[in-house]
């Protein structure tokens, strides 16, 4: 116990307050020395233009990934829970995505859309879809869009795991009554399922949203916030501030922004579902 | 009239979970075919699905020519330790909260969640300071420290739901039977959350394998870089070569997909359970 906790205090609270104190210093990556700059980087980063746009980014990428990897994993596990054959091998060749680490993601998607030899580009081609291959991850808002199916097609699978597991927790004699009752399907997912797994949805939607909007290694691995920083969220802006133009100080000021706006979106999150654990009571 | 409904509904469902099934499924296939297809047939003819002639000279060429073995040693001994160091200090930490400390332990869990919170590019700039202060850049002790900070709080959390599915009668029983809190420990509990313990060191090792980012930040040694890295390095080099790119990527998707398949049942469940609750 006292270890874990010993670790846990070192490793976080630490670096935390190192970082909130290099925010206000102008730290170099290669320099040894310096000194304090007060709120300057601070002033630097809200007037910068590209820190904007990476933050519009990152809401962009947030929003539209949890949208799809919420639809596409409640239907699968919808779907999962309802069939009776091939269960398991669905289950299992479903969540393949899931274990794939971010730097083999970005190779087999970079190497199945490449624009000269990628299949896809050369398939759309030879169906007559497309006239020449499409540069699906050189062209702005394409790029932007695939990296979010990208990241769609990875954490769906989590999300249907977890959905469907707690699909199966819904006792089962709720659903008999209600159909004595004379309840219609829509009616008895609405009033039965809905209720029961509201609380592990909502605990997966914060955990994504912190997932997604942290996410470093996809966008960079990919397009390394390109084409035109039109791909650069956040996390990216950091790094490249910090290791690219080696601004360490800067760079701490952006990654404490970004942890105080998680910190406000998860209070915000918690506020909801400590309500609706209430409710439960 | 409901039964027809019934079978139709069925049959959609399965459509879509089998599209859905070839969606999930191409890219690793695309990695396992493209790895093996003969020279040029990648550039020769992209669209062609199955290899004329199949070869194994881009996975001989990785592993003997681009000292691939090498990193792939280093991720295998910086993930197993994470995973025996993190596995033993969370599995004690787990039993306190759930047996000792109940109240301070709800707390704890909260604290620990929380941690998920952080940013890792946040937490990235401090470890390199400190990692370099320490002179432990560029080593395997400095990565194995850094993966610890994340894999713990993770490994707790999980473990926490496995540990309080032990009826606390089997241990009052042995502790009435003269076991001291010891032996209840190694003797009674760990043989039931045995199963919760192997699955929770598999997903730890998992993580530590797949990890890209502290990885990058700390290891700039060729020689000391984890498989992650390494592989990244073959992108964008003179020598990129498709082929190779996809062997390599299939000697490092491989394990992991082996092990996550292996403990799918148990990481859906402990995850649900650890948090609701």
């Amino acid at each position: 116990m006292l270890p874990a906790i010993i670790v846990v205090c070192a490793l976080f609270l630490y670096p935390i307050c190192s970082s909130i104190f290099y925010s206000f210093t102008n730290k170099n990556l290669i320099r040894p020395t310096y000194h304090f700059v007060g709120f300057d980087n601070y002033v630097t980063i809200l007037t910068d233009k590209s820190f904007w746009n990476a933050f519009f980014n990152s809401l962009k990428w947030t929003v539209f990934s949890l949208i799809g990897q919420l639809l596409v994993g409640f239907t699968a596990a919808l779907a999962l829970n309802r069939v009776k054959h091939l269960k398991g091998a669905y289950k299992t060749l479903l969540i393949i995505p899931w274990a794939f680490p971010s730097i083999v993601i970005a190779f087999s998607w970079k190497w199945i859309l490449n624009g000269v030899y990628g299949i896809l580009p050369n398939l759309l081609v030879q169906m007559g879809i497309c006239d020449e291959p499409p540069q699906f991850l050189t062209e702005k808002t394409l790029a932007f869009i695939v990296l979010v199916l990208i990241n769609v097609w990875f954490g769906a699978p989590m999300i249907m795991v977890n959905v469907l597991s707690a699909l199966q927790t819904v006792p089962q004699d709720q659903y008999e009554a209600a159909e004595i009752d004379g309840a219609k399907k829509w009616q008895s997912f609405l009033y039965i399922t809905v209720p029961h797994i509201k609380i592990v949805m909502g605990l997966l939607v914060v955990l994504r949203t912190v997932w997604i909007f942290n996410n470093f290694d996809i966008i960079y691995l990919i397009t390394g916030g390109g084409p035109a920083g039109s791909t650069q969220t956040v996390p990216v802006y950091a790094y490249d501030m910090g290791w690219g133009t080696k601004l360490l100080g800067q760079s701490s000021a952006v990654t404490v922004l970004l942890f105080i706006f998680m910190m406000a979106v998860c209070i915000g999150y918690f506020a909801v579902i400590g309500h609706w654990e209430k409710e439960d009571k | 009239m409901r039964r027809r409904q019934g079978r139709v509904g069925n049959a959609i469902c399965h459509v879509y979970l089998l599209i859905l099934t070839c969606i999930a499924v191409f890219p690793l296939l695309w990695i396992l075919i493209s790895s093996i297809k003969g020279k040029g047939e990648l550039t020769g003819n992209p669209t062609a699905f199955l290899p004329k002639t199949v070869t194994l000279d881009y996975f001989k060429h990785v592993i003997n020519d681009l000292n691939f073995i090498v990193n792939i040693r280093n991720s295998i001994i910086i993930s197993l330790a994470t995973t025996a160091i993190a596995i033993t200090i969370a599995s004690m930490a787990a039993y306190g909260i759930v047996r000792f400390f109940p109240k301070f332990g709800s707390f704890m869990s909260k604290i620990l969640v929380t941690t998920y919170i952080f940013p890792p590019i946040l937490l990235a700039i401090p470890y390199s300071i400190v990692m370099a202060k320490l002179g432990l850049t560029n080593t395997r002790i400095g990565l194995i420290i850094v993966y610890l900070s994340f894999s713990i709080p993770y490994a707790v959390w999980l473990l926490v739901g496995f540990f309080k599915s032990v009826p606390i009668g089997i241990e009052e029983a042995a502790r009435i039977d003269g076991a001291n809190k010891l032996v209840v420990f190694g003797r009674v509990v760990l043989p039931l959350v045995a199963p919760g313990i192997v699955a929770t060191a598999i997903y730890t090792f998992i993580n530590a394998w797949n990890e890209f980012l502290y990885s990058l930040i700390l290891m700039n040694d060729t020689e000391k870089m984890t498989v992650a890295v390494a592989l990244r390095s073959l992108d964008g080099a003179e020598i990129l070569d498709w082929g190779d790119m996809m062997a390599a990527s299939a000697l490092v998707v491989i394990p992991s997909i082996i092990f996550f398949c292996l403990i799918q049942n148990k990481i859906a469940g402990g995850l649900s359970e650890g948090s609701v609750k």
